[in-house]
């Protein structure tokens, strides 16, 4: 069985700081949500995650794009790099990075949800049939996807994998599961290509995306219930899996 | 009641050629003690890159050669990957007949269309069609074997009239199986007239209702060729131990690294969403966001043959109570147990707890 054998200093380095874990539920109506899937090279599958996490068989690189138009942080998009896993034997997503355009939208994800988020550009576009996503920051182009050809789905059809992020916690360096909750009310599958990826503009040079799978668009609510779990970086999810209060 | 002994090929961490051929020399004489024993069948995946979990890519292979070695056995592909990126129909056709004259008319082909992104994107398969295409080879199997000549125009291939030889022992051919993993499949099997190979782990109160609605379905089933094969069998672990105790200590870790190895596996709906696959892979959960804590295992599936010989039987017995006509077991994984320890469990199965299932011979 693999584990990820980064370096937790390396990740913690990126790591956002949670002063607690008791953050109230927030619901974003009405966002459209991009997810793309692309195969890593096998190289670096381990290097990528904590030894908490498992890498998948092939290793995933999964972009989720949140264009977020009502909620109480008002208009804002997010674009996160995560790197498909497991804890044990539950599929999670790692994410090792993100950006958002909403100064408002990042001290709350960061604080409250343990999101390594910058403040940059991202800017989602949606023509009749394609869907285009620009994220940049500070004038440097972090990641350019195309997805075309969509192609109707049904709402179940979409999976979202729970969020793992990494932060400083009052209990030390922590995993904290976010467990977003997705009422879709339209989707879409689409054929995604990577234009561009600066993968240390996403603060991990090991990313290396290369073969693209699939994408879909769904307009969804997404709610982001209160925290329930914490796990341990450094030992299987099995002997540290914490409850987050 | 039957028995089968169903192979994966795991292989440990590291993953060396020397560790390979020792999976393969244990599965052999797995095989071999199988046949003196007494159980009725031996049943080889077919998984591609699956490093760890199964390294049983050439199941016709493996196959072949445990023909060879056993006598009586029958041996049976569980099953072959309806994929024409991996196994063109013909092909499947040819070897299936072949192994069927090599092992004198002891073949079961199962038929399957993969549950991994893994497999289906590593030959370039694309996961909206496995299922028309798994259709199409059912429908036409039966006729490579039977028609001469023969020939197809179809979605996924065609062929002007040929005679496709050899021809199987079995006539009119070898008895064709589906797997089953998500439900509803077991439907598609009893419609087609086919049985209903379970390669997932379904509770008593599943297992018994897809059991009752094949039997009730195949009734009235328009069979894809001119016998019907209705026979329900389903996957357990098995370990079998004196002392109870001991047997759950060995067994039951054996169980949770099957289920860790298969939970690190891409399923195809994870990577692809598709209406094409309706649950997210061979053991795993259902629906759309699985929320459970980072270090929640899965429950141990009910009704596992992991005990003394006393539990073993009334776990076996709770299984044909609910109407399966057969249980193939997972005698390892991962190496979790000694081969010694797999042989001598085996033999104690055979010994105290096979006669409770095999009807008595009349005087």
């Amino acid at each position: 069985m693999l584990t990820g054998s980064a370096d937790l200093d390396r990740l913690a380095a990126r790591a956002p700081t949670m002063q607690r874990f008791d953050a109230a539920p927030v619901v974003l109506h009405n966002a459209t949500v991009l997810q793309a899937h692309f195969e890593m090279r096998y190289a670096s599958r381990l290097t990528l995650l904590p030894p908490a996490l498992h890498p998948t068989s092939p290793p995933t690189m999964v972009v989720q794009v949140w264009s977020c138009s009502e909620g109480p942080w008002g208009r804002f998009a997010m674009a996160q790099v995560r790197v498909g896993c497991r804890t044990g034997v539950r599929q999670r997503g790692f994410v090792v990075h993100a950006i958002t355009d909403s100064q408002e939208a990042q001290a709350h994800l960061a604080a409250d949800w343990g999101f390594p988020v910058q403040l940059g550009h991202v800017i989602l576009k949606r023509h009749y049939d394609d869907i285009t996503v620009d994220v940049e920051i500070g004038g440097r182009v972090a990641m350019a996807v195309r997805a075309v050809d969509p192609d109707p789905l049904g709402v179940g059809d979409v999976q979202y994998m729970v969020t793992m992020t990494l932060a400083h916690t009052p209990r030390g360096l922590r995993l904290v599961q976010v467990e977003p909750e997705y009422t879709t009310h339209r989707a879409e599958r689409l054929r995604p290509e990577l234009l561009q990826f600066d993968a240390a503009v996403w603060q991990e040079p090991q990313l290396t995306p290369y073969f693209p799978v699939s994408a879909s668009v769904a307009l969804s609510d997404i709610t982001i219930p209160a925290l329930r779990y914490v796990a341990r970086p450094d030992v299987h999810a099995f002997e540290g899996t914490e409850a987050a209060r | 009641m039957k028995f089968g002994v169903f192979f994966e090929v795991s292989v440990p961490r590291p993953l060396t050629r020397v560790a390979e051929q020792d999976a393969y020399r244990h599965t052999l004489e797995q095989a071999r003690l199988a046949d003196q024993l007494g159980f009725d069948s031996v049943w080889a995946v077919e998984h591609h890159f699956l490093e760890e979990y199964s390294h049983c890519s050439a199941p016709e292979v493996l196959l072949a050669a445990i023909a060879a070695q056993t006598s009586r056995i029958r041996v049976g592909h569980g099953a072959v990957v309806c994929v024409p990126e991996m196994n063109h129909p013909i092909r499947v056709a040819e070897r299936a007949a072949v192994l069927d004259i090599i092992s004198g008319g002891r073949v079961e082909l199962g038929t399957a269309r993969s549950s991994t992104w893994t497999e289906l994107g590593g030959f370039q398969a694309d996961p909206d069609a496995t299922k028309k295409v798994w259709d199409e080879y059912v429908r036409v199997l039966p006729r490579l074997w039977g028609d001469d000549p023969v020939s197809h125009e179809g979605l996924c291939f065609s062929m002007p009239e040929r005679s496709v030889v050899p021809k199987p022992v079995q006539k009119p051919h070898p008895p064709l199986w589906v797997t089953v993993t998500s439900p509803g499949t077991e439907l598609d099997a009893a419609d087609r007239g086919i049985g209903c190979l379970g390669v997932a782990a379904a509770g008593l109160a599943e297992q018994e209702r897809r059991t009752r609605e094949y039997f009730r379905r195949i009734e009235q089933c328009e069979p894809v060729s001119s016998v019907v094969n209705a026979q329900v069998a389903t996957l357990n672990f098995l370990y079998c131990h004196e002392d109870d105790a001991t047997a759950v200590g060995v067994g039951l870790p054996m169980l949770g690294l099957f289920a860790l190895t298969n939970a690190h596996l891409l399923s195809a709906r994870e990577a692809f969403p598709t209406r094409a696959y309706q649950s997210l892979g061979n053991l795993a959960p259902s629906g759309s966001v699985d929320r459970s804590a980072p270090g929640d295992q899965r429950g141990i599936p009910e009704g596992m043959a992991i005990g003394d010989p006393q539990r073993c039987t009334e776990a076996i017995k709770r299984w044909e109570g609910v109407g399966v006509t057969g249980i193939n077991f997972i005698i390892n994984a991962i190496d979790a147990i000694p081969q010694a320890a797999v042989l001598d469990s085996l033999r104690l199965f055979a010994r105290e707890v096979m006669p409770h299932f095999r009807k008595r011979e009349p005087h």
